[in-house]
């Protein structure tokens, strides 16, 4: 089964086409990686998947289910997180609650019983703030639980946010280049993360500049263009591949 | 067919001022985005400057007149070079607004002491007799009006459109960083149309001094008209200020003479809700989209203030016994404030959730303590109803209110999210006002009832104390624990990053809505227990300058902190009663410590204090200490 379909998704703005009747699948229990050159429409794909734009014709099935009418926050009421290209962590709180707020859709006590301190409530706290802590020091950040996630370097606030996202319990995971402005040892760190997420069975689709990343742990890359997808297949398909190569570097008779 | 000109006649006049006020808000909403509340204080400063200058010492009325207009300009540009310019690249949006809230109650403040309370009159400039034309009566002060609003309004458009300053002035608006970085001046720039402001406010409040009596709050009235009249016609718009400061001076002129006087303001809130709710840019809107959000993201950090484990709970519990001893400490006279900050807490401990917690401005809280507090009060002194199922009444009925207004807001953001709980609070003002019968109108309602639970009353101050001690600690342990779970953190992600927060399954709107209800109940609950505790209530006592101050406390206290508001109660409440020569300064007082705290600790006494005494929490942005901060902060 496909974790996601896209079907000649179509966005306009003005008179750039910033996507462009693109189609691809997502396998279920894949990492996926979405390349192409600045300005080819990676994040706005994301958007288009997640109803932040909605498109101007097309399909975006989510295990088979039409997103079309959903609102994002619908969208990632059924299993669908994604994370942003810059880093988006809640200013005011700390790293542990950034990591907790992910949690979100999976809380079950409801407000009132937080209100009046019900034991239900204060035990699911409890093992919301240790599944919390593991993943924190998942990604060695259990130094900083209580220091403002803003204070924290970019590379830190990625991990952050990519930590709230899986605390969500996604079935499918869409991290907008987690890698930029991370150092290697970081990066490494990051691949671990990907490697042991895709591990867990949750399916993964990322947008990443990084090729070394993407080489490898994707399974399938998917290369967009101007809006287009020009390219599907194996990382050592695509690295092959002429017309990436020519997105890429330009025309061969250019670079010679 | 005479009448009805010589009523718009009267309305175009009374709408030429509107206009240049709301000409002076548009200027400064243009170039920084703030709404600058402040506005009609400069009206009034100016007025009453040109009384002085003019009666006690003298001076012939033209020099009288651009000496007042000076004067206030000078005023202005202070005002504006201590406070407006440096704060406006250091604080969010939302608090900018609150700090020239702060700035109007200080310039009230400071025409209370130096004016005193009675109302003021001046001399029309060329005599009493009015002008016949084509068998019209008009005021001969009615020409200077017009001429020094159209004077005004050319003029700002000819700097704007026409000047190389005008550009720089847009080019500020637009994108200040940018501006900056092209050689623009944005701090000296943004300073002179604060300045300029204060010149266009004095102007309008001189020439429409001599046909109204004015006294030191008549500010409100300038501010709130041109507010409504920049809101209907467009904020972004010069030409649309103008235009809904005429539309809004006829429409109040007519209402006021074919339906009632008392209802001029009403009818001039329900169109500018409508207004609001329909077309948000304004019925002359320019398009221009104004990327607010290219200032807004880095000026939301705070202190991170957290009461966790055994400390807190000790803290706590000191702080309680402290509480529950205060009334053997103060005297008698001191008990009464004691009780009124207490009340007062219920209501901030509201707004802290909906804007400390969740960042939705609201400036109508005393809208909410209005409807508690008339709707307790007349079902138990009419009806004989029993206070606790007035108080329960009063919930209900403020929380349809929310409901309401909330579902009709949902579109709004910032500012006009902020002005929509003014022009609420407003109109509840106004309508406490005008349904007399019912309210007893602006003399108050007097005999009620002293609150009782089941038959035994809490008739003396202390009783109440210690009811509303006891509820008020419930209640902070119930926020406590609401707002450390899942349910405030969502309220704290929906604060910063809407979009962020929605991406994560949260329903933002659900709970801006829930956060909302809290306030308004809360709110309520507060506006029930004062009328109950004074046995008389007046519109004055849950008007649109309570809202302000229960602002205050919030910001003094410390904002997203819970417990914050407390200090800031009992200070803003106590110290006047405590010191009594301070009482005639406190407007001022409330208001420059608005300004003070937002300028030099906008995380508030308690955020700050915690900070630098315990080290307690971190500052976002701080330099990262990592490893040593995590001990403390536990």
């Amino acid at each position: 089964m496909n974790a996601l379909e896209i079907e000649h998704l179509t966005k306009h703005f003005g008179g750039v086409r910033a996507t462009n009747d693109v189609s691809f699948a997502v396998p279920e229990g894949s990492l996926t990686a979405l390349i192409g050159p600045n300005g080819a429409g990676k994040t706005t794909l994301f958007n288009l998947i997640t109803n932040l734009f909605r498109a101007d014709s097309g399909t975006v099935r989510f295990f088979g289910e039409d997103l079309g009418e959903r609102s994002p926050s619908e969208i990632a009421g059924l299993g669908l997180l994604r994370t942003f290209q810059t880093a988006r962590v809640f200013p005011g709180m700390t790293a542990l609650e950034n990591v907790m707020a992910g949690a979100h859709r999976r809380l079950r006590s409801p407000a009132l019983a937080q209100l009046l301190w019900l034991p239900g409530a204060r035990a699911e706290e409890r093992r919301l703030t240790e599944r919390a802590e593991a993943l924190l020091e998942l990604v060695g950040l259990q130094g900083f639980r209580d220091v403002a996630a803003t204070s924290l370097p970019m590379g830190a606030q990625k991990l952050i946010e990519v930590c709230r996202a899986l605390l969500a319990g996604p079935r499918l995971l869409l991290l907008d280049e987690p890698a930029a402005g991370l150092n290697d040892t970081e990066t490494a760190e990051l691949s671990r993360l990907l490697r042991a997420i895709r591990d867990g069975g949750i399916t993964i689709l990322i947008v990443e500049h990084n090729m070394s990343l993407v080489m490898d742990s994707a399974q399938q890359v998917v290369v967009l263009d101007a809006g287009c997808c020009i390219a599907t297949g194996s990382p050592r398909e695509i690295l092959n591949d002429q017309r990436v190569i020519e997105a890429y570097l330009g025309p061969a008779a250019e670079v010679a | 067919m005479e009448q009805v000109l010589q009523i718009i006649i009267g309305g175009l006049l009374q709408g030429s001022v509107f206009a240049v006020i709301a000409l002076g808000l548009s200027l400064v909403f243009r170039v920084t985005g703030i709404i600058n509340l402040a506005q009609g204080g400069f009206c009034i400063l100016g007025a009453l400057t040109l009384y002085t200058l003019e009666t006690d010492y003298g001076l012939p009325a033209p020099l009288a007149v651009l000496a007042a207009v000076a004067i206030t300009t000078l005023i202005g540009l202070g005002l504006g070079a201590a406070s407006f310019v440096p704060s406006l690249s250091r604080l969010p949006n939302s608090s900018m607004l609150m700090l020239t809230a702060g700035l109007m109650t200080a310039i009230e403040g400071l025409a209370l002491v130096v004016w005193g309370s009675q109302p003021y009159a001046v001399p029309p400039f060329s005599g009493e007799r009015p002008l016949v034309l084509l068998g019209l009566h008009l005021p001969s002060q009615g020409l200077w009006i017009a001429g020094a609003s159209a004077l005004m309004i050319f003029g700002v458009w000819y700097a704007l459109a026409r000047t190389a300053v005008g550009k720089a002035l847009l080019a500020c608006a637009e994108n200040p960083m940018a501006a900056r970085l092209m050689g623009v001046d944005v701090r000296l720039l943004t300073l002179a149309s604060f300045g300029l402001t204060a010149l266009i406010g004095a102007v309008g409040g001189i020439a429409v001094a001599p046909i109204m009596s004015f006294q030191f709050d008549s500010g409100r009235f300038f501010t709130n008209a041109g507010f409504i009249a920049v809101a209907i016609g467009g904020m972004t718009s010069l030409g649309g200020a103008v235009a809904g400061g005429l539309f809004l001076g006829v429409a109040e002129q007519l209402a006021a003479a074919y339906v009632s006087s008392l209802f001029a303001t009403a009818v001039s809130l329900a169109l500018l809700l409508a207004t609001l709710i329909w077309r948000p840019n304004g019925l002359f809107a320019a398009r221009i989209t104004r990327r607010q959000d290219v200032r807004e993201e880095l000026r939301v950090h705070r202190a991170i203030v957290r009461f966790r484990g055994r400390g807190a709970t000790i803290g706590g519990l000191v702080v309680l016994a402290l509480l529950a001893t205060l009334p053997q400490l103060v005297g008698a006279g001191a008990m009464s404030s004691l009780v009124i900050a207490l009340i007062l807490f219920v209501s901030v401990l509201g707004l802290d959730v909906l804007m400390g917690y969740t960042g939705q401005v609201n400036l109508g809280q005393s809208g909410f303590m209005a409807i508690g507090g008339y709707t307790a009060a007349i079902l138990a002194t009419n009806y004989g109803l029993p206070p606790l199922l007035g108080l329960a009444a009063g919930i209900v009925l403020s929380l349809a209110c929310a409901l309401v207004l909330s579902m009709v807001t949902l579109r709004l953001r910032g500012a006009y999210l902020a002005l929509a709980t003014l022009t609420f609070g407003l109109l509840v003002d106004s309508l406490t006002v005008g349904l007399g019968d019912l309210t007893g109108g602006p003399s108050g309602l007097v005999g009620i009832p002293a609150f009782s639970i089941a038959g035994f009353a809490f008739a003396t101050p202390e009783s109440l104390y210690y009811l509303v001690l006891g509820f008020v600690t419930l209640l902070v342990l119930a926020l406590m624990g609401g707002m450390r779970s899942g349910f405030g953190r969502a309220l704290q992600a929906i604060r910063t990053d809407q979009m962020a927060a929605a991406a994560l399954g949260i329903n933002v709107v659900r709970h801006k809505m829930a956060a909302f209800g809290i306030c308004a109940a809360l709110g309520s609950i507060a506006g029930s227990l004062y009328a109950f505790d004074f046995h008389f209530l007046a519109p004055e006592m849950v008007g649109t300058a309570r809202s302000f101050e229960m602002i205050a406390m919030l910001i003094v206290g410390g904002e997203g902190t819970l417990v914050g508001g407390l200090i800031g109660a009992l200070l803003i409440t106590l110290l006047p009663t405590i010191f009594q020569p301070l009482a005639a300064y406190k407007i001022m007082a409330e208001g420059l410590l608005l300004v003070l705290v937002f300028q030099f600790m906008p995380d508030g006494l308690l955020g700050t204090g915690m900070r630098h005494l315990f080290h307690f929490g971190t500052r976002d942005r701080a330099p990262v200490r990592a490893p040593a901060a995590k001990e403390h902060a536990r």
